[in-house]
């Protein structure tokens, strides 16, 4: 997948032009959020229940490394193949060489975020060999090359014309039609032939189980059951955090992850799968590999705060709750991961370089960390992101921005400082006001106006007439 | 290559500073492990039934076979393919089936896997599965897949009918999953499905398309 975090702002404005999405992200996001509210109600304390989520997934990235090793010792025991990557490069590298020594030329896919992040698609058609996404709205995302607008709808902000569009043009649609349920079942009939004839289909984990060596996948359309019912072969990409230690605990993330990520208390379907098909079995996969994708991850795991970002189940319950998110949408985010969730994930992968307005475009609310079920303080992250970058660049013109946010600080801090500074600052503020506001201020303000107005200060402020009040009554009496 | 890239990403991780594990807080019993029978299947119909999948109540082998009858003639069946767990073995389908005028075949009945495959996605209507557990928790079916349970069977025909002993009605996940999973006697399944009501999409402007890839109906006969 294309890299575009550079051009966020850029991205941002445009996609706040988009009347389309911007109607769509009106209703969705809170729709799901309301229904998560009412359906996280089932656990008989859904305090608790988060609390425990919080607490295996805090177990799981403290002790991924023995984890990974009981993981790898049982799933090899029961027959699976399983190869470390260090890197995206490697990852494809060995599904294409799986696929070639299978004389491949045609994959299925079931959604896989990680495969997203190793750009597998891309690497798989440069050589010939023709990657198919099987869930509905990675299908059409991957046709229209665009990146996912949501984690868990990746088109669902795409007009029903352009659907229409595309089907008719790449997924052997017959007669235009608008009605969504008309178009899912075209897509049902293409892709469907695709799962017969797959001889290799690929997915993501949810959960890699240790003590059992068992890999789990959650979903609603059957696509991943397909992929891993029909081809011969099976290849499972994972990243190196999706381990948990038992299957009980699987199960209650399991319970959380679903409510949190489309508010149901259970998807429609949950595959496990302990190495390929047994001897007796007629489908399934004949072999299955295993591959675990660092890509970064063992690097960012010395940070004790960065590692909290492994902790993340890709539920998305971020998103439908952040007010940045509601905004703009999925697509300036520019990589795999969107919302909170994306600005975490975005720039310790992908380094503070290219990713610096990411945890910039956050007020700092915190409903992301309220919600969050795997115990993610992405506001903490977003300051730690910001410190790095701070003591990363030491800019030319950061040493004024110091002297100037330490004169701030000062003020902020003492409250007689802040009323002298503010005396002298209010009729200067008062020459820029128009109607009320000022919208712009010339020199080394000029910038942090760009994106913000103030109110003109009062001609009299609430303290003078506070005390001028209270002298009147007291005055009276 | 492969084996150096495992020792350098396990040989990082553990040259990183240690982390304290959380204590677990203690999660309250879960309502379904107080349920009586009928409790349980209350809750079960209930929650398979928001999911719009069915549920049927058959007291023995007869009711069951007329349930079939009746789904056949509602759907237009022709054409089914069943798995041969103990319990639908138990029903006898073929005969039933040379009654009804509908052709059931079992996977074993084709010479090759492609055979199979091909019947299975496209000349198949229903297919006809037993299940291993209900889970009251959510209505959902518990399906350990193997030789007598082909995997395509539930997944590919557009109609899906599992037959589920009542006895194997139980609270939540954990009880039927510890079965397979809990380290004594039976070997885990290489293949094992939870089942909660048709497969479905909201992908395209979030509007409900049920179908998607997988069955369109689910009907779940509770039996006995």
């Amino acid at each position: 997948m294309k890299i575009d975090t550079g051009n966020f702002v850029r991205n941002a404005k445009l996609e706040m032009q988009n009347q389309y999405a911007r109607t769509f992200l009106s209703l969705l996001p809170p729709y799901i959020a309301a229904r998560r509210v009412k359906v996280m109600g089932s656990f008989p304390d859904p305090a608790a229940a988060q609390e425990l989520s919080r607490a295996i997934r805090a177990e799981a990235v403290a002790r991924m490394p023995d984890l990974l090793e009981e993981f790898e010792k049982n799933a090899i025991a029961a027959g699976a193949r399983v190869l470390w990557a260090r890197n995206a490069a490697e990852a494809n590298e060995m599904i294409l060489s799986i696929a070639r020594e299978r004389n491949v030329t045609m994959v299925t896919k079931g959604k896989s975020m990680i495969s997203e992040e190793t750009g597998l698609n891309d690497a798989l058609a440069r050589e010939g060999i023709e990657p198919f996404e099987t869930d509905l709205g990675e299908f059409i995302a991957q046709q229209l090359g665009r990146p996912p607008f949501h984690i868990v709808g990746p088109a669902i902000n795409v007009p029903v014309e352009e659907v229409c569009d595309l089907f008719m043009k790449k997924a052997g649609m017959q007669e235009e039609t608008t009605d969504p349920v008309e178009l899912g079942y075209a897509a049902r009939l293409f892709l469907r032939d695709k799962f017969r004839r797959a001889r290799l289909g690929i997915t993501g984990v949810n959960m890699a189980v240790a003590d059992t060596g068992a890999i789990i996948n959650v979903e609603n359309e059957g696509n991943i059951r397909f992929n891993k019912s029909s081809p011969r072969t099976q290849v499972s990409v994972m990243s190196p955090e999706k381990v948990v230690p038992t299957t009980t605990d699987a199960l209650h993330l399991l319970r959380v992850l679903c409510r949190n990520c489309t508010g149901q208390s259970i998807s429609a379907y949950v595959s496990i799968d302990r190495g390929p098909r047994e001897p007796a079995e007629i489908d399934g996969p004949e072999e299955l590999f295993i591959i675990i994708v660092d890509n970064g991850r063992s690097r960012l795991y010395h940070d004790p705060k960065l590692r909290e970002a492994l902790r993340c189940i890709r539920c998305g319950a971020c998103l439908n709750l952040c007010p940045v998110y509601a905004k703009i949408g999925g697509y300036p985010y520019g990589w795999a991961y969107s919302g909170p969730m994306g600005q975490v994930l975005n720039p310790a992968l992908l380094g503070l370089e290219e990713t610096g307005d990411l945890f910039k475009a956050c007020t700092l609310c915190g409903t992301c960390r309220e919600v969050c079920p795997a115990g993610i303080d992405h506001p903490a992250i977003f300051l730690h992101y910001r410190a790095l970058e701070v003591k990363r660049k030491r800019r030319s013109s950061g040493r004024w921005e110091a002297i100037l946010f330490g004169v701030w600080g000062t003020a902020a801090a003492h409250s007689a400082v802040w009323r002298f500074l503010y005396r002298l600052a209010r009729p200067v503020l008062a020459v820029f006001g128009k109607k009320g506001k000022i919208e712009a201020m010339p020199g080394p303000f000029a910038g942090w106006f760009g994106a913000r107005d103030l109110p003109v200060p009062a001609r009299r402020t609430f303290r003078d007439q506070w005390r001028e009040s209270l002298s009147k009554q007291g005055g009276a009496s | 290559m492969k084996e150096s890239a495992r020792e350098e990403i396990l040989a990082r991780l553990r040259q990183a500073p240690k982390m304290e594990i959380p204590a677990r807080p203690v999660m309250p019993t879960p309502r379904e492990a107080l349920f009586d029978r009928d409790g349980l299947i209350a809750r079960f119909t209930e929650e398979l039934t928001r999911e719009s999948g069915v549920v049927y109540r058959a007291a023995d082998r007869e009711e069951i076979l007329d349930y079939l009858t009746e789904i056949a003639r509602a759907e237009s069946l022709t054409r089914i393919m069943m798995s041969t767990d103990d319990m639908i073995r138990s029903l006898d389908l073929p005969a039933w089936g040379e009654r009804q005028g509908v052709s059931v075949s079992t996977a074993a009945d084709y010479p090759d896997r492609e055979s199979y495959t091909r019947a299975v996605f496209d000349e198949t209507d229903a297919g006809v599965t037993g299940a291993d557990f209900a889970v009251a928790e959510t209505g959902t079916l518990v399906i350990a897949h193997g030789g007598n349970q082909p995997r395509l069977v539930s997944l590919a025909p557009v109609l899906h009918v599992a037959v589920v002993g009542i006895d194997r009605l139980v609270p939540i996940y954990e009880d039927a999953l510890s079965v397979f999973y809990g380290g004594a006697g039976r070997i885990p399944p290489a293949h094992l499905t939870l089942v909660t009501g048709p497969s479905m999409t909201a992908d395209i402007r979030a509007t409900a398309f049920k179908g998607m890839h997988g069955p369109r109906r689910v009907i779940v006969i509770l039996a006995g």
